[in-house]
């Protein structure tokens, strides 16, 4: 050990003398470090190696430091595989859905730690679109290990996975395109991913039926081997169940797709020495994984069911698992699951279980299938669940198919001649008188199954006879059971025969009758009724006796409809007896049988109630409490029940008041908020248009400056530039007009100033004028004056001159 | 059972279009006035006759709600035809035809034939979207246009053998490669058996694969 140590120091160096070794969790930081921001591909690679190889044994350090730098190789480093293996391979480990060995004693290490690193891990969905980008990759080891990372994803957190998986376009076909991988390692670690992925998401579900997943596993199943084949088959069993259960669109493409014949080869039978050889393991899960499959198709209620049931008969299935069901050698386990889907198969469908009937087994003297299914059932020898696979089978075969249900009844009516021939009625009857309380409660309810419904058989049955088993003599087979009731040692036995005898009285006056004539029944039920020790056991035998009152024709002198109302009142009262009879549907084995028609029953002594008198019971509950407080003196009986209601009325009255005040409450603060929501988007729409105002103005400052260079093309921008230069040409030319005019101002004012002057000379000129005219008048004066002087001179001198 | 060809289908449009009801006029030659919300996909498939071939139709019927288009958008590469639907009585769900076509170019393979319906034509009175507008739209894209009543059942026997004829013309050009199951086309098993004496390679393993089942 010394030498292997020193051999790592001389590898790895030697730490430094005083200093202690890196702590783990040291180691991952510096490796973290190095794959986050080494340049070199190298470092990266071998810090993820390192990263891998540490990720076992310190998980918790590795996961809490390493998953953001993984994921950002994964994204960066696609190109260089061994890196991204390396990656895939660490984040593996960091999510497995296991414990690793070392961690399992460790305490400090939580079991689902695995999922919380997962949870982690897709917080953010892009990191799964990482991986499933992954598997494009063809590499082997890179495909391998991000097929397997998601399927430890999918371990851990199934529904977040898928639901992020559904979104990714084509994230579901890529993943099936794998399964053609021709490497058969990447197909069958697919085919276990695909069983994860489909896991309870019918939409998952049904896009992996649509990409032809169906075909493909039946060629990987044929090329495999069918049943004789290894796990792979199984794992594509699986895989179909998958894709079936709970899933009728599914269910109705199988059918359609004429797969159904396909399965054809899965239930092949080898000839008999073969078989006796025994069933390898590996076929006994493949087998029954098929059985599984073909229940899965003919096991639903709805409409779609019928159809399967009739591909199945037609595709030859049913009579492969009648083939399966008869051949020597089977497995216990696989005989019951066979005979449960062959009980599905033929459930409601005629054809089918007319079909059932003639089967017969390879036995001397060839029996039918049938018969020898209800010995097994009969037989305490026979497993437990085998034998309740048959009471299903039965009920199943029985199913409203009244000819057969008439057949079962004509094999206890006394025939000429046959007695030598075993027969079915004779079979139960046998069993109704066995020692066995199993046997009794089968079949009881075989019995009861052959009455269901059917008024007929219930008369017919009636005239049955039975020789007494002390050897006394024969007695009617109704009687009988009533007397084996008080009989009776076992409660499965008694809880079985009440079952019988409310179907039988149910809807029959005839059979009530009889059971009110004689046998000592009614005083059966009544203290049963009346004591309170077995809840169970006095509801049914009140519930019967509800019945024998409600289809009481009154031909029994001793219990007419009134005389038996006053036993009840007496022995038991009205009250009591009506919650004896109203509890059985609370009780614990009611809710169990009424789930499904298949009798889940895990051991013998948990026997109890049958999944069709459940139906019975629901049917008939309120009929016969109404029929019974009806013609009671009716409210007084019961003023405990009514003050009970009263008070809950009361309380329900209480709860409505505060429910509606705090709806009221609800409504003002909506009311409140939707005010407030109101205003707040009126400042929202108001503060938008002033930003839109702003906006353009912004953008009209902008077109300004825009302008000049002309780079704008908006509409308005163009507008409002042809506008502005619109403008700008007006104004020009408003100026030119407002110089014209000042122009013209000046040239009035020196017009003006012109004519001032020009009158002003006028002033002076008429002046003038005036002065000179007065000039002229003196001078016209003057003149005359000297004309005158001239004259008087001329006068003087010379007349003689004319 | 035996058919010639098997073809896949998708049936797209908004909710409300009567996608569903076509359907099952289609499969079962009902109607049903009152429908649930188709959740997810769902599936039907019916045996028509082509050229005096036996061929399968296998549709798939999805839900028209914007919660499903991502589950939806996985059903466009398998599929060798897509019934396109709007309602005649709501133009907004003509307005959304571009979307879907967008989504489907965008995830179906390229040879997929798209028929475009409009639905409910027997509620004349209500109409607001004038056929010659569905034709248009059409022409424009390549498609091939109907109008259809599901009630009524007019054209629905049309509009899904139509489509069909489609296809099978485009098989006997060529156009569609018939091996590649992922076009939505599947080789019924009488005829691949045909095909294998016809002895093309690449039917090797499709009658490999026959000869195991049968």
């Amino acid at each position: 050990m010394d030498f292997l140590k020193s051999g790592i120091k001389t590898v790895l160096g030697s730490p430094e003398v005083g200093t202690a070794a890196p702590s783990p969790a040291e180691t991952v930081e510096r490796l973290v470090e190095r794959v986050t921001n080494s340049t070199l591909l190298q470092d990266r690679r071998d810090s993820c190696r390192a990263l891998k190889a540490l990720s076992q044994n310190y998980r918790i350090e590795v996961g809490a430091q390493a998953m953001d730098a993984l994921r950002q190789v994964l994204e960066l480093d696609r190109a260089d595989n061994e890196t991204i293996h390396y990656a895939l391979d660490t984040l593996k480990n960091i999510m497995s859905p296991t414990l690793f060995k070392v961690e399992e004693d460790n305490h400090q290490v939580p079991c689902n730690i695995g999922e919380q690193f997962t949870e982690m891990f897709i917080k953010d969905p892009q990191n799964v679109q990482l991986v499933l980008d992954l598997l494009d990759e063809y590499d082997f080891r890179v495909r391998l290990s991000a097929v397997q990372l998601l399927t430890f994803m999918l371990t851990n957190r199934t529904r977040d996975i898928q639901e992020i998986i559904l979104v990714k376009p084509m994230g579901v076909s890529k993943m099936i395109d794998l399964l053609g991988d021709t490497r058969e390692v990447v197909r069958n670690e697919t085919l276990l991913l695909l069983i994860k992925l489909t896991k309870g998401n019918a939409n998952i579900q049904k896009i992996v039926a649509f990409e032809n997943t169906f075909d493909r596993l039946f060629e990987i199943i044929a090329s495999e081997g069918h049943a004789e084949g290894g796990i792979i088959v199984e794992d594509c069993l699986l895989l179909m169940l998958n894709l079936l259960k709970n899933n009728s669109s599914n269910v109705n493409f199988f059918k359609e797709g004429s797969y159904v014949q396909r399965l054809l080869p899965l239930l092949a039978t080898r000839d008999d020495e073969a078989e006796e050889a025994g069933w390898a393991a590996q076929r006994v899960a493949n087998v029954q994984v098929t059985l599984l499959v073909v229940r899965a198709l003919v096991g639903g209620q709805g409409a779609g069911a019928g159809g399967c049931r009739r591909a199945v008969r037609a595709g030859g299935v049913l009579a492969a698992l009648c083939g399966v069901l008869m051949s020597s050698g089977v497995p216990a386990a696989v005989l019951a699951d066979t005979i449960l889907a062959v009980a599905d198969a033929v459930r409601a469908e005629p054809e089918s279980q007319d079909y059932l009937a003639q089967v017969t087994a390879p036995s001397d003297p060839p029996r039918p299938t049938l018969l020898v299914l209800l010995m097994c059932m009969l037989n305490e020898k026979q497993p437990f669940q085998l034998r309740c696979a048959v009471l299903y089978c039965f009920e199943c075969f029985l199913y409203r198919n009244e000819s057969q249900q008439a057949a079962l009844v004509s094999t206890l009516l006394p025939t000429a001649g046959e007695a030598a021939r075993l027969t079915a009625g004779q079979l139960l009857c046998g069993g109704l008188f066995s020692r066995d309380a199993a046997a009794n409660w089968f079949a009881a309810v075989a019995l009861s199954h052959a009455l269901r419904d059917n008024p007929e058989q219930k008369r017919r049955l009636l005239r049955v006879v039975v020789a007494a088993a002390g050897g006394g003599a024969p007695e009617s087979l109704v009687s009988q059971c009533g007397r084996l009731l008080q009989r009776a040692a076992d409660a499965r036995a008694q809880v079985a025969l009440l079952m019988l005898l409310s179907h039988w009285a149910a809807g029959c006056p005839a059979a009530a009758a009889a059971l009110l004539g004689g046998g000592g029944a009614v005083g059966w039920a009544v203290s049963q009724a009346a004591d309170t020790d077995d809840p169970l056991l006095s509801g049914l035998a009140a519930f019967l006796l509800a019945l024998l009152y409600h289809y009481n024709d009154d031909s029994v002198p001793e219990y007419t409809k009134e005389a038996l109302k006053q036993v009840i009142v007496k022995r038991i009262g009205l009250e009591a007896f009506v919650s004896r009879l109203s509890s059985v549907s609370r009780l614990e084995p009611y809710s169990a049988a009424s789930k499904q028609p298949q009798p889940v029953v895990a051991q013998p002594h948990l026997l109890s109630l049958d999944y069709e008198f459940c139906n019975l019971y629901r049917e008939h509950e309120s009929l016969l409490l109404s029929g019974l407080a009806a013609e009671g003196p009716a409210e007084a009986e019961h003023p405990d029940t009514l003050a009970q209601y009263r008070a809950l009325i009361r309380q329900q009255d209480a709860r409505l008041h505060e429910l509606v005040a705090q709806l009221d409450q609800l409504l003002h603060n909506n009311r409140t908020l939707q005010n407030t929501l109101n205003d707040s988007l009126a400042t929202n729409s108001h503060l938008k248009d002033e930003n839109t105002l702003l906006k353009a103005q912004v953008s009209a400052a902008g077109a300004m400056s825009a302008a000049p260079r002309g780079s704008t093309t908006h509409d308005a921008e163009l507008k409002e530039r042809e506008l502005q230069e619109k403008i700008e040409l007006q104004d020009a030319k408003l100026r030119e007009y407002e110089s014209e005019v000042e122009e013209l101002r000046t040239a009035l004012r020196t017009a003006e100033e012109g004519r001032r002057k020009a009158e002003e000379e006028l002033v002076t000129l008429r002046k003038d004028q005036d002065d000179l005219l007065v000039l002229v008048a003196d001078q016209d004066l003057e003149l005359n004056k000297y004309k005158e002087l001239v004259v008087s001179a001329q006068g003087g001198r010379a007349p003689a001159e004319p | 059972m035996a058919y010639a060809y098997l073809f896949k289908y998708i049936i797209i449009g908004d909710t409300g279009v009567g996608k569903s009801c076509l359907l099952l006029q289609f499969t079962d030659k009902r109607f049903r006035p009152v429908h649930d919300l188709t959740i997810g996909v769902e599936f039907g498939a019916r045996m028509i006759t082509i050229d005096g071939k036996q061929i399968k139709l296998q549709i798939w019927d999805t839900g028209g709600q914007e919660a499903f288009r991502s589950i939806t958008r996985s059903y466009y590469r398998g599929a060798a035809g897509a019934l396109l639907v709007y309602d005649i009585t709501r133009r907004e769900t003509f307005n959304h035809l571009t979307t879907w076509l967008e989504d489907a170019r965008q995830h179906s393979n390229s040879n997929m034939v798209i028929m475009l319906i409009g639905n409910k034509s027997d509620l004349e009175s209500r109409r607001e979207v004038k056929k010659e507008e569905g034709e248009a739209f059409a022409r424009e894209h390549g498609l091939v246009f109907m109008e259809t009543s599901a009630k009524t059942a007019a054209n629905v026997e049309e509009a899904f053998i139509n489509t069909a004829k489609e296809i099978y013309e485009k098989i006997q050009e060529g156009v569609f490669d018939i091996n590649n199951e992922a076009n939505g086309i599947k080789i019924g098993p009488q005829h691949s058996t045909g095909a294998g004496a016809g002895g093309a390679g690449g039917a090797g393993a499709g009658g490999a694969s026959s000869g195991g089942c049968c």
